[in-house]
């Protein structure tokens, strides 16, 4: 009994432990702008995409959306390259790349799709957010964007309530546990003012109003490549988050944006975080851009004896079955020629659809089937008109 | 020349197929004229078909062999294309063409179904799971953009004639489609050394990607060898074709910068030449190179799956003449072969060190010989206007003895309508005959299926085929137009196939493409519906407003507006008022 009491508390004091984590990271990276003069928009979210991957999130679990090719664009001089900065230090597109959705598959449709899972059964798995309620999400997006709506591509645009609608819906479906949302667009407070699901903390480059300017342009690349508020978060993230252990918070992230530099009025939306603005700010930074390995002990009641036991003999039969269903295909089949007459019979049935043989027919028959067909009216009519005649 | 070294390199592949390593790569350089450079990488992987049914993967990629097997695909041809191949002064292509495809994405498979419409969901099914795998939007391959062509492809590996029965051929392209790094990635990905070792090492987004001709493949088929077990062969490749002089910019600066006065050749014969102005010479020599400076990056010694003894364990070859000097740059054991009377010097490399090929700057004394192409093709868009335009496409043939049948593959889309009866061939030494054997065709339904038109042309000895047709643009709605639209739209190269001729037995397949087309359409002005919804808008409360104001107002003079002055809810409450008072009164008047 005393033992059984011992494993009780371990067991709750387990899931007190691992109910407040998450145990795995997700990132949603979103370029809106298509055309090379919005170089920088691409090079913000591919220095994010840097950022996450080198603190640890896999490619498998960073749904990155590049809507026009900077990379291998005729006009880019560093072919195979995107730069953020001028000194051209960092290669951001690199050796090793993986883009999810690219040129015209980044639409509202696809994105809402993605956040919400609401996609085809061909869908492939590189191309889905398969979070569960023990996720934690970075969403970025950037691009254009105005009063409380954001541009894809110059053709279409996403407004607030599209989004918040979204987030309520994966929230609904327990699709994320805690997210961030970080928006680097002119009026992007604006993008999260509607949001009205739990557990969200949203940030954005400007007011109401407010313009979010570019930092500097490259002149040799010839065009502006990374906007303000992103160049200062990617400075906080690059000269204080060294290293996955880092305890720094989202407040000392917050409290590093500086307004005179940024040029805007950078906004942070903290109602929705359980726990207010403190519990917001006291979310470690890794808790978004890094990867954690939480693994959760499943039930806590799992400290039974007999139940694990039971789980390996199970474990063993299944291996047992794989050997034994090897061995057998081994054998060589007979039963596959029989499959293949079957098939075969199936077969003179079916006629494949495709292209028909065109057969220029020169020849006089039809012609004289048209001069009979022709003459065989003329006929009728002249036999009507003769007999209108005798009436 | 180069196809003909290709084709004996591929025939030892084949006949090695049976040696010990079921993996092989190779690496053929050949430098062009004009500072050019061929790189040939060639990589073949083996795995029997029965571990293959298993799920037992050793060289296939896991992640390919899946999605075939779920797809139900026997056989696949996939292409990742950039740039134009320049016949006239390359010559002819590598591997004759069958490694190659179109501008952007051109994927075509031999899918096992027993119906057509369970053919096209696995179709859709494999273009989906490709657009994962490969981060190409390989998933806008749809029914507008697939063909069943007849007479242009033959499948490649061995498959019996009762399950050919069961396969379908679904063809389909992306002309628009970017290449880049990005699909460079998995490609490397799925070769088993991952481009750590053996010539894959060589592989660089950087230069691939700023080649002038480029193209990407993969081939998986089955191949049967007699009486043996039947494999399924995966074979990867590479070609590109480098310029030795802008491979060899560093990567930070790769803006060319104007030569320094005194490094410059002039021509002296110049009567302007002097100190201030100069007329540079042409080089005679060829440019030095190394494999490290065109390739960015240096090759990392062998993968060690490959053979370690014979002519498969060569896996660096290149084809220069006699005389040129070729240093091996390495601190590891090398070993050189040559074959072909030295045309060909074959190198194996050491196993966990660099190696290095340095070809100093030499003035050659004999030029390799260029083997001519059997076509020359180009097609263009003709005509002007919103409304309708004509394809012109020359085939010429340069041969001065050998007439060639040849098939002529076009897929166009469905907002380009081709008139069959425009359809026009004319040889320029016989114009009154007729070239056109036979005409397979499949119209067009608009916005479910593009056109496919494949046709069986002849052509005589030294004459030029000019092939034309009308076509009509169609009008696009609204939301159909890309973001770009201004753009234009880009058509699918033609494809074409030469027929193995009478007199020739080898069975062999030469393939050449056009370039793609750009289509411009007619676009609108996309903002026309907003300015229709604001002038609609205004004739709204315009006429609304009037009409309504007409039943509902009363109308009266200015000298009757006196008595009317008592309005508003004031003068309202005292008339009701007035009113009641008047009737309470009556009422009392009438009793009195």
């Amino acid at each position: 009994m005393n033992s059984l009491q011992t494993v009780l508390f371990f067991a709750i004091a387990l899931i007190a432990l691992t109910s407040g984590e998450h145990t795995s990271n997700w990132a949603v990276l979103v370029s809106t702008s298509r055309f090379w003069f919005n170089y920088r928009h691409l090079a913000n979210v591919l220095s994010l995409y840097r950022t996450v991957k080198r603190l640890g999130i896999p490619d498998s679990q960073i749904i990155l959306m590049l809507p026009d090719d900077m990379a291998c664009n005729p006009r880019n001089a560093f072919p195979g390259t995107v730069y953020n900065n001028a000194d051209r230090a960092l290669d951001l597109y690199g050796d090793n790349i993986e883009v999810d959705y690219r040129g015209y598959e980044v639409t509202v449709e696809n994105f809402i799709r993605l956040l919400t899972d609401r996609v085809g059964e061909d869908m492939p798995r590189s191309k889905r957010l398969l979070t569960d309620d023990r996720s934690n999400i970075l969403v970025y997006m950037t691009g254009h964007g105005g009063n409380e709506f954001l541009k894809f591509q110059d053709a279409e645009e996403i407004s607030a309530f599209d989004l918040a609608d979204a987030f309520e819906q994966m929230w609904e479906k327990k699709r994320y546990h805690e997210m961030l949302f970080m928006i680097d667009t002119c009026q992007a407070n604006t993008m999260y003012s509607k949001f009205y699901s739990p557990n969200i903390l949203a940030t954005g480059s400007s007011e109401i109003d407010q313009s979010s300017y570019s930092h500097h342009a490259d002149n040799d690349v010839g065009v502006a490549v990374i906007d303000r508020y992103t160049y200062y978060n990617l400075d906080f993230l690059e000269t204080q988050v060294r290293e996955p252990s880092s305890k720094l918070t989202m407040g000392d992230l917050f409290d590093s944006y500086d307004e005179e530099k940024i040029h805007s009025h950078p906004g942070v939306r903290y109602d929705l975080f359980s726990g207010g603005e403190a519990g917001a700010r006291s979310r470690l930074v890794m808790d978004f851009f890094g990867n954690v390995q939480n693994v959760e002990v499943e039930g806590g009641f799992a400290g039974n004896e007999t139940t694990w036991q039971e789980e390996l003999q199970a474990i063993e039969r299944m291996i047992d079955e794989a050997k034994r269903r090897h061995n057998e295909s081994m054998v060589p089949l007979s039963q596959h020629p029989i499959e293949n007459t079957e098939r075969l019979v199936r077969k003179s049935v079916l006629k494949k659809e495709g292209a028909a043989k065109v057969n220029v027919d020169s020849s006089w028959g039809k012609q004289i089937v048209g001069a009979v067909a022709l003459l065989g009216c003329l006929g009728v009519w002249a036999a009507g008109s003769w007999l209108e005649a005798q009436d | 020349m180069l196809s003909s070294l290709i084709f004996l390199l591929s025939l030892i592949f084949v006949t090695c197929t049976q040696a010990d390593s079921d993996y092989h790569e190779r690496l053929l350089l050949r430098p062009l004229p004009q500072s050019a450079l061929l790189a040939s990488f060639n990589f073949r992987s083996n795995e029997s078909s029965a571990s293959f049914e298993h799920r037992n993967f050793r060289y296939f990629p896991r992640s390919l062999g899946q999605t075939l097997q779920h797809a139900h695909t026997k056989e696949l041809h996939l292409r990742f294309s950039l740039g134009r191949w320049d016949a006239e002064s390359w010559g002819a292509r590598p591997w004759d063409g069958t490694r190659e495809g179109g501008t952007g994405v051109e994927l075509w498979a031999w899918v096992d179904a027993s119906s057509d419409e369970e053919a096209f969901a696995r179709w859709l099914t494999l273009t989906n799971a490709l657009s994962g795998l490969f981060c190409a939007s390989l998933n806008f391959i749809d029914s507008t953009k697939t063909i069943r062509p007849v007479i242009s492809f033959r499948p490649e590996g061995h498959h019996t004639n009762s399950s050919l029965l069961n396969l379908h051929l679904l063809h389909g392209t992306l002309p628009h489609e970017v290449v880049c790094t990005e699909n460079l990635t998995p490609f490397l990905k799925l070769l088993p050394c991952k481009g750590k070792a053996g010539i894959s090492s060589l592989l660089d987004g950087h230069k691939l990607f700023d080649a002038s001709w480029q193209t990407m493949s993969i081939d998986v088929r089955p191949v049967c060898g007699d009486g043996s077990e039947c494999v399924l062969e995966m074979e990867q490749t590479v070609d590109m074709v480098l310029d030795i002089e802008r491979s060899k910019r560093p990567r930070d600066n790769p803006i060319p910068r104007p030569v320094p006065t005194e490094e410059l050749s002039c021509d002296t014969s110049k009567p302007y030449n002097s100190e201030d102005s100069c007329y540079p010479l042409d080089k005679d020599a060829e440019p030095s190179w190394s494999l490290a400076e065109v390739f960015g990056r240096p090759l990392k010694g062998a993968c060690p799956l490959t053979d370690a003894s014979g002519y498969e364990s060569e896996t660096v070859c290149i084809n220069v003449p006699t005389e040129r000097e070729v240093q091996v740059n390495t601190s590891g054991t090398y070993a050189e072969e040559r074959h072909e009377d030295g045309l060909l010097r074959c190198y194996k490399l050491p196993t966990g060190v660099d190696f290095d090929l340095i070809l100093p700057e030499q003035v050659p004394t004999a030029n390799l010989a260029l083997e001519e192409p059997p076509l020359y093709a180009a097609r263009s868009i003709n005509g002007h206007g919103q409304e309708r335009g004509s394809v012109q496409a020359v085939i010429t043939n340069p041969s001065t003895t050998s007439a060639i049948q040849f098939v002529y593959l076009e897929s166009l889309p469905w907002f380009m309508k081709p008139y069959l009866h425009t359809l026009r061939a004319s040889i320029s030494t016989s114009p009154s005959s007729n070239p056109i054997e036979e005409t397979y065709y499949r119209p067009a339904v608009d916005r479910h299926r593009g056109t496919h038109l494949e046709l069986l042309l002849s052509i005589p000895p030294a004459s030029t085929i000019t092939l034309t047709y009308d076509f009509e643009k169609a009008i696009l709605r609204y939301t159909e137009y890309p973001p770009d639209a201004n753009r234009g739209f880009d058509v699918a190269p033609a494809v074409i196939r030469l027929l193995p001729s009478n007199s020739s037995p080898n069975t062999k397949n030469v393939y050449l493409r056009t370039t793609s087309l750009l289509l411009p359409l007619p676009t609108p002005d996309f903002s026309m519906p907003y300015n229709v919804i604001i002038l609609t808008s205004t004739v709204m409360a315009l006429g609304f407003g009037h009409i309504f104001n007409l039943l509902v107002r009363r109308f009266v003079g200015v000298d009757e507006v006196e008595n009317w002055n008592t309005g508003g809810l004031k003068g309202m409450l005292k008339s009701r008022i007035e009113r009641l008072r008047a009737r309470f009164l009556g009422k009392g008047k009438k009793d009195e």
